[in-house]
Parts: structure tokens; C-alpha cells; sequence
């Protein structure tokens, strides 16, 4: 079975810069892949080579073993991007948007209404398709893009830091749906969140100014580190009883607690409506 | 071909959908309206020649006629590609599975054919002369169909500058200033000394072949060098486009 998705010693570099310097990775078909770093590493750049919109200096990419620059249109067919900062027309309304896009990315006619069902439907944007997509907030713009990216029924996603800029349900919801979007496509998923990658990848490649420093999986990378693996347990109940029940396991080095809930949780508590 | 479609469609409606197209098009329509007035007035002078129709005057034979031709271009393609690179949103468009000349067609297309639009309603002030006299059609068909011949020039020229820029103002001025030069080569036809060129200058001189135009005479003269400017304009657009600092940007 061919790769998804094949970097080969891949180049990219500006008049004065080498944004990205000889990086190999691969990714394998049904894979959720996490590409991290820090901001300016270079994620952007190798997303946006992938997805034909730049052409690389040298090194050679394949997304289901087409090449990118020479079979540029027919992989475009196969992919979903969301760019980092979605960009729509504010002046259309989500499902006109969303039905013209499913027209150019080649969805025939008469799929073409229960695509958009299905991308309303999995984005939970059927309350807003009536709205004009420049009166939405962020978070929706954003689901917008995602259904955007969905609606051409995809093999390979690429998401360049989908959760960036959305408050915290919203990055619950968003990361919920790349999960589950992950039993049927491979996705490969920008992000400089590191519990991010936890939640969602099996494999991590780490891009540093433009070289990659390791491909693994998140649990492989923390052994690397540490030596040894770190379970994160959350516990619930009154303090005593805790403590107790955890002293009994001084086996375990290196036992830290923190009796603190996370903020995350008391926000999201807080502000989920009941339903 | 389906695609071409959608995105003209597309374009189309990015015309329509903002106000500015509304602006232009009920100034141009003013502007229009108050010229063929004018002319009304002047044709029905007793002391006028009688031979002299409306349509020589109406296409080309004034100042305003240009003028109009020449603002309105800029206006309806400023926005095509430069509004699209300041917001991103070309990312997405090309990250689709659209092929560059079909988004410069289309590009070129919604724009176009806006104009033609605009052009088509002042056929409303030739159905009225019709009420009150006779009206020789002729003249007016190709007065149309050389208007829009030259809007195709003119609008791909627009194109063509909207594709270098991501500032809207930008390309309306570097466009305004392409299509006045495209339209002043001609008027050098009395400097130039050689025959050969300047039967060369002659034939650019779009206040010539206007002159034909407006009398109904469609020469195939202007139309194939109206068709290639418009072809080389849009060339020029594609590869703008498929270049890759440009889709750095």
C-alpha cells in the first residue's frame, strides 16, 4: 500500500532564508499525524508545499503517491486544507459558500445536497446556513472550514493549527471531530499545542527552524525524555480518602499530586448549557 | 467547463454582491443618461448636418464615451485578484482542484460580462428613440458589439494589474494608467514619419477603429487585435498566477 503522504529530503528556501532544510517524514494511510513546533519552524511552509500552493526548491513530495508539483490538480481532488487563518467570503452565506465549493471540488450534482447535509451536520453549523459567513464568530468560521474541508469527501486532511484562536469548548468540539474524522481519512495536523497532540495523533514529527528533530509517537518521545513513562490520572473524591488510597502506592517514584482541577474543566463546567 | 461556470458564476455574484458595482453602475447610468440626452438635443438642431445618427456619436464619438469605457474597467476588475490575496482567501481558492486558467477565465469573465451588463441597459435609451423615430438598427449592433469588444481589452488589462497587487487602489491606478496608454498609442499616428509604421499606429488607434464601429461597419481588423490583447492580457494573468513567489504571498 503506498504512502499518504511522502516528504523526501525536502528544500525550501527564500532569497535569504532556508525556511525548511532537507526534512523528510511520511505518513501512513488512516493516520492522525501531528506536525509540531514553534511558531516560525516551519510548519506553515511544508503544509502549504503539500498542498501545491508553494513549489518546493528541491526534494521531492508525494500525497498517495502522485507527485505535487507534476499531478498538482488531481491531488488537490484528494485533499482538504484548512489554512491557519480561515479566509471565506464574508459576503456569502455558509451553505451558498459551502455549496459552491462541493461545485468546484467536482462533487456531482446530485450528491451535492446530502454532501452539504452531511458537512453542516458533522460541523454543527445546521443552525447557522442561513447566515451570512461574515456576521459569524471565529469558532464558526472556523467550523466553516472544516466543512469546507469535508464536503469533497477527502482521502488526506491537512489542518494547519485548527484550534488555534477558539475558546475552550470550542477547541473540546473541534478536537472531537478530527478524532473522529480520524477512522476514516488520514489527516496530518499542524499545531504548536503540545496536549494537543497528546489528545488527538499517534505519530508526532517535531520541526524546529526548519529541520525535523524526531518522528515518533507521543508516548515513544516522552520515554525519550524522561527515561520512563508518566501516567496522568484524575482523580475524584474527597481529599482524605485520596491521599490515603495513594500512599499506599510509594512503589511509585516520583508521585506528584496536585489537588487543583484544572482551569480548562471549571471553565468548560461553568459555561456548558445543560441540555 | 463545469467549473469555469461555477467560478464565473462566482465572480459574478462578487460583482454584484457589493455595493460598489451599484455606485458605478447608477453613476454610469447618470453619466449615460445626461450624454444621450445631450445628444438628443443637439441632433434635433435644425442647423445640425441631417446625415449624422445618434449611434456615431453615442459610440466612441464623444469624450464621455471613453471616458466611461476607461473608468469603468478599473472599477469592476480592481477588486479580482487583490482583494482576494489581502484577505487569503486565494489560498483557498487554489488549493482546490481549479486549474490556473480557469481562474483567470473567470476572473475575467464575471468582470466582463458586469460590464457588458452595464453597457446593455443604455440599449433602453435607443428602444425609446424608437418610440419617436425611425432607428436605423445596424449601426447600433455594432456599436455594441465593439463596445464590448473593447471592454474585453480593457477588462483584461484590469485583470491583469488586480493579479500583480494584493491593494485594490493599486491595481485600478496601474490598470487606469495601462488601458490610457493602450488608448493614446494612436493618436501618435500624425509624428510618425515612416509609412510602414505608421500604418502600424494607425491600426492600434482605438478612436479609429470606433469610427467603423459606430457606423456599423465590423471590420475583422479591430476584432482580431481586440481578441489578442485580451488573449495576451489574460496569458500574462495565468502566468502571474501559477508563479510561485506570487502564491508565496
Amino acid at each position: 500500500m503506498s504512502l499518504a503522504i511522502e516528504v523526501r529530503e525536502l528544500t525550501k528556501r527564500y532569497e535569504t532564508v532556508t525556511a525548511l532544510d532537507r526534512i523528510s517524514f511520511e505518513v501512513k494511510p488512516g493516520e492522525i499525524m501531528g506536525f509540531l513546533g514553534p511558531n516560525g519552524a516551519g510548519k506553515t511552509t511544508t503544509l502549504r508545499v503539500l498542498t501545491g500552493l508553494l513549489s518546493p526548491t528541491s526534494g521531492s513530495v508525494r500525497i498517495d503517491g502522485l507527485d505535487v508539483e507534476a499531478q498538482s490538480l488531481e491531488i488537490r481532488r484528494r485533499i482538504g486544507y484548512l489554512p491557519e487563518n480561515v479566509s471565506l467570503y464574508p459576503e456569502l452565506r455558509v451553505q451558498e459558500y459551502l455549496a459552491y465549493r462541493a461545485r468546484i471540488k467536482g462533487v456531482p450534482r446530485a450528491q451535492r445536497r446530502s454532501r452539504l447535509d452531511e458537512a453542516l451536520q458533522r460541523c454543527a453549523l445546521g443552525d447557522v446556513r442561513r447566515r451570512l459567513i461574515g456576521r459569524l464568530s471565529k469558532g464558526y468560521r472556523q467550523r466553516v472550514g472544516l466543512a469546507d474541508c469535508l464536503i469533497g469527501h477527502p482521502s488526506i486532511l491537512i489542518l494547519d493549527e485548527p484550534t488555534v484562536g477558539l475558546d475552550p469548548h470550542q477547541i473540546r468540539q473541534t478536537r472531537e471531530l478530527i478524532r473522529s474524522l480520524g477512522q476514516t481519512t488520514t489527516i496530518l495536523l499542524s499545531t504548536h499545542i503540545l496536549p494537543e497532540v497528546e489528545m488527538i495523533c499517534q505519530r508526532v514529527a517535531i520541526i524546529d527552524r526548519g529541520v525535523i528533530v524526531a518522528v515518533d509517537t507521543p508516548e515513544n518521545l516522552r520515554k525519550r525524555l524522561t527515561g520512563s513513562q508518566v501516567v496522568h490520572v484524575e482523580l475524584r473524591g474527597a481529599e482524605g480518602v485520596i491521599e490515603q488510597a495513594l500512599a499506599q502506592l510509594k512503589s511509585i517514584q516520583g508521585l506528584q499530586t496536585d489537588a487543583r482541577v484544572p482551569l480548562e474543566e471549571v471553565f468548560i463546567r461553568l459555561t456548558t448549557k445543560e441540555e | 467547463m463545469s467549473n469555469l461556470l461555477a467560478l464565473t458564476g462566482r465572480e459574478w455574484k462578487a460583482v454584484w454582491y457589493s455595493p460598489i458595482a451599484y455606485v458605478v453602475g447608477a453613476s454610469f447610468l447618470l453619466l449615460q443618461g445626461w450624454v444621450f440626452w445631450l445628444l438628443v438635443v443637439v441632433l434635433n438642431d435644425p442647423r445640425v448636418d441631417p446625415t449624422w445618427r445618434m449611434s456615431q456619436f453615442f459610440f466612441g464619438g464623444t469624450f464621455f464615451y471613453w471616458l466611461s469605457c476607461l473608468m469603468l474597467a478599473p472599477l469592476l476588475t480592481m477588486r479580482t485578484f487583490s482583494e482576494e490575496k489581502r484577505t487569503g482567501t486565494i489560498e483557498v481558492l487554489l488549493s482546490a482542484p481549479v486549474s490556473d486558467w480557469q481562474v483567470a477565465a473567470s476572473k475575467f469573465l464575471g468582470a466582463w460580462l458586469s460590464y457588458c451588463a452595464l453597457w446593455g441597459t443604455t440599449l433602453v435609451f435607443f428602444l425609446i428613440l424608437r418610440l419617436h423615430t425611425a432607428l436605423d438598427w445596424g449601426p447600433v449592433v455594432s456599436g455594441y458589439v465593439g463596445t464590448w469588444l473593447l471592454g474585453a481589452v480593457l477588462v483584461s488589462v484590469g485583470t491583469l494589474s488586480s493579479s500583480l497587487t494584493r491593494n485594490q487602489v493599486i491595481a485600478a491606478v496601474v490598470g487606469f494608467v495601462l488601458m490610457l496608454l493602450l488608448f493614446s498609442v494612436g493618436f501618435l499616428d500624425a509624428f510618425v514619419a515612416d509609412q510602414e509604421a505608421r500604418r502600424t499606429v494607425e491600426y492600434l488607434s482605438l478612436l479609429d477603429h470606433f469610427r467603423d464601429f459606430a457606423r456599423g461597419v465590423i471590420d475583422t481588423r479591430p476584432v482580431v487585435f481586440y481578441l489578442s490583447v485580451t488573449a495576451a492580457a489574460l496569458f500574462l494573468t495565468i502566468r502571474t498566477i501559477a508563479h510561485p513567489r506570487w502564491r508565496a504571498s
